[in-house]
């Protein structure tokens, strides 16, 4: 029997509220090694009050969590030692250049050598494309040029854990296109937990998902398995002909629980949901090609993380998996 | 990506950890800014200018009331400063969100308070006291036309330090306990110059009150740098003692309350 890795990250029941407002509310989660762990939620979920009960920067009310296996609340100095954190607005010292930031942040985790860490400085700043700009004073970038540094500074130590808050939020498209190149870059080496409310960049490079909302876990899974839909498969088919008994020949079939009836470009287009998704691809499209009708598309649907999103927040549906 | 191994890695624990780093952080905002010579400049400038016009403004100049008169401005003006200077040390961390990121390091957080209270300690012993301390020194005994007495005047300067440390202390303990400015800086200024009348409702506290360390009540030796540095004894050193443990509180009250403080 083959033990699974130890996680990088476990809460147990981890509980926040403040002033008796509940900002996070027994949050279970488990984050794998080498995982792009997407944190998902609208503004005022819980995603930045997790992050900062993770690094200690804030204590939890109930419950708890270990990071590598080491409690958020006793060995929290230990913890950050092997993490990165990109906040959601970093802040920086505003006289301080951003090759000073990067050499004020190393020195947290190394002593020296003075040429190793200048070269670690360099490899940073040339990391996020920040070389021309290097000692220029902080006060004087851009928002995208913060975040930029933010990256860089987040990753001075090679962390085990990059906590990322955000990291694409104040980016333009091509910024956001070479954050999450980084990211999925990094996946060989480190773990990345990050949040977001930018589903189209958790489709991309995700690959477990965790959706808050209102301080509470709504979803968690693999993306592959949210994005196929809680409730089982669905297959698309367009089709013309005698579409009537064809219907009642597969509503017959025990494996599909719902068929929804449309039309699509002067043809019927149907939605069949399975219970089965095995006996659906041996049998479906078989049953359909030997009846008297002629299938112009067949397909399984494949839902977009909005779907899902706005099916969990919005519908208040639970799909845990 | 080639790993750590290069690297010496940071082996502090415990409270002394990030102490090293944020030290030098510290230090590099007083010594590689212009922090240093503007506060040189300031209380040189002012004590200087004070004493000239005492010494060359008079022509009956008394060493004495020159001395009385350096104790005050010395002791006093610059502890305004010390006030200002402080007020942003932890209140403006939080407010801009540079003691989030600081602490999302490995780093402890009385490595936090220690670094500030520490560094900006040099820095206001060193422009404060010592700078225009030798500019006193040095116009006082021209004017004496021989050197001042070193073992009054340097005890005279530690007093005076003394003085200057609990407005740094209780301001950095201010820092910790509002999230404003308005409340840190109004209740040590407030209490800076309030003291002489809470002193004046109830005496005894001149001896737990910084005020009576450099301005007398009544007269000279109701102070403890005046008398020091005119050679008269002082009217008391528990005072001293009082103020080193205030000192000590209020710097305790602050790591403690720091250690709870959430970001």
């Amino acid at each position: 029997m083959s033990e699974s890795p130890p996680a990088v990250v476990e809460t147990h029941q981890l509980t926040k509220t403040y002033k008796g407002v509940q900002a996070l509310e027994s949050l279970d989660l488990v984050v794998q090694r080498n995982s792009i762990f997407g944190f998902l939620g609208p503004n005022g979920a819980g995603k930045t009050t997790t992050i900062k009960l993770l690094l200690g920067l804030i204590r939890p009310t109930a419950g708890t969590a270990s990071v590598f296996g080491m409690d958020i609340v006793r060995e929290s100095v230990d913890i950050r030692a092997r993490v990165g954190y990109l906040p959601q607005e970093p802040h920086f010292y505003e006289h301080m250049s951003a090759r000073q930031t990067l050499r004020f942040a190393a020195r947290f985790f190394f002593k020296g050598p003075e040429k190793a860490i200048e070269e670690r400085v360099e490899e940073m700043l040339h990391l996020v494309d920040l070389d021309e700009k290097a000692d220029r004073p902080i006060k004087t970038f851009s928002g995208g040029e913060r975040q930029r540094l933010g990256i860089a500074q987040a990753q001075v130590n090679y962390p085990d854990l990059l906590i990322l808050d955000e990291p694409a939020a104040s980016l333009d498209p091509i910024g956001r296109r070479d954050v999450l190149e980084v990211m999925s870059r990094l996946r060989k080496y480190t773990t990345v937990f990050y949040s977001t409310h930018i589903l189209d960049d958790v489709q991309r490079v995700s690959d477990t998902v965790v959706i808050l909302d209102k301080g509470s876990l709504v979803a968690q899974g693999p993306i592959e398995d949210l994005l196929a839909g809680g409730e089982g498969a669905v297959y698309i088919v367009h089709l013309r002909g005698d579409v009537e008994a064809a219907r009642r020949q597969v509503q017959a079939q025990p494996w599909v629980t719902r068929l929804h009836a449309g039309e699509h470009a002067g043809e019927t287009a149907w939605q069949v949901s399975v219970s089965d998704q095995e006996a659906a691809e041996a049998q479906l499209l078989k049953l359909l090609v030997n009846g008297p009708v002629l299938v112009t598309e067949f397909r399984r649907k494949q839902y977009e993380l909005e779907d899902i999103f706005m099916q969990v927040v919005q519908g208040g549906q639970d799909v845990r998996q | 990506m080639s790993g750590n191994s290069a690297f010496v890695m940071v082996t502090e624990r415990g409270w002394r950890r990030g102490l090293g780093n944020l030290l030098s952080n510290e230090f590099a905002a007083w010594w590689k800014t212009k922090l240093w010579w503007i506060q040189c400049l300031i209380w040189g400038g002012i004590i200087g200018f004070m004493l000239g016009a005492i010494i060359f403004g008079s022509p009956d100049f008394a060493l004495d009331e020159a001395l009385f008169i350096y104790s005050i401005f010395a002791g006093l003006f610059p502890a305004v400063a010390v006030v200002i200077v402080m007020q942003d040390a932890i209140v403006g961390e939080k407010q801009e969100g540079t003691a989030a990121w600081v602490l999302s390091k490995p780093v402890s957080r009385p490595a936090f308070i220690l670094s500030k209270f520490a560094a900006n300690s040099v820095g206001v012993l060193a422009t404060m006291v010592v700078f225009p301390g030798i500019i006193a020194f040095a116009m006082l005994s021209l004017a004496a036309k021989a050197p001042l007495d070193l073992s009054r005047f340097l005890p005279a300067l530690g007093v005076i330090f003394l003085s200057h440390l609990f407005y740094l202390a209780l301001t950095l303990m201010l820092g910790t306990l509002f999230r404003g400015r308005g409340p840190v800086i109004g209740i040590s200024l407030g209490f800076l110059f309030l003291q002489q009348y809470l002193i004046g409702m109830l005496p005894a506290l001149k001896y737990a009150l910084p005020w009576t360390l450099v301005i007398p009540l009544n007269n000279q030796n109701d102070a403890i740098v005046p008398a020091l540095l005119t050679g008269q004894p002082p009217y008391s050193l528990i005072p001293l003692a009082a103020i080193a443990i205030e000192i000590v509180v209020f710097v305790w009250i602050a790591l403690v309350r720091f250690e709870r403080e959430e970001f």
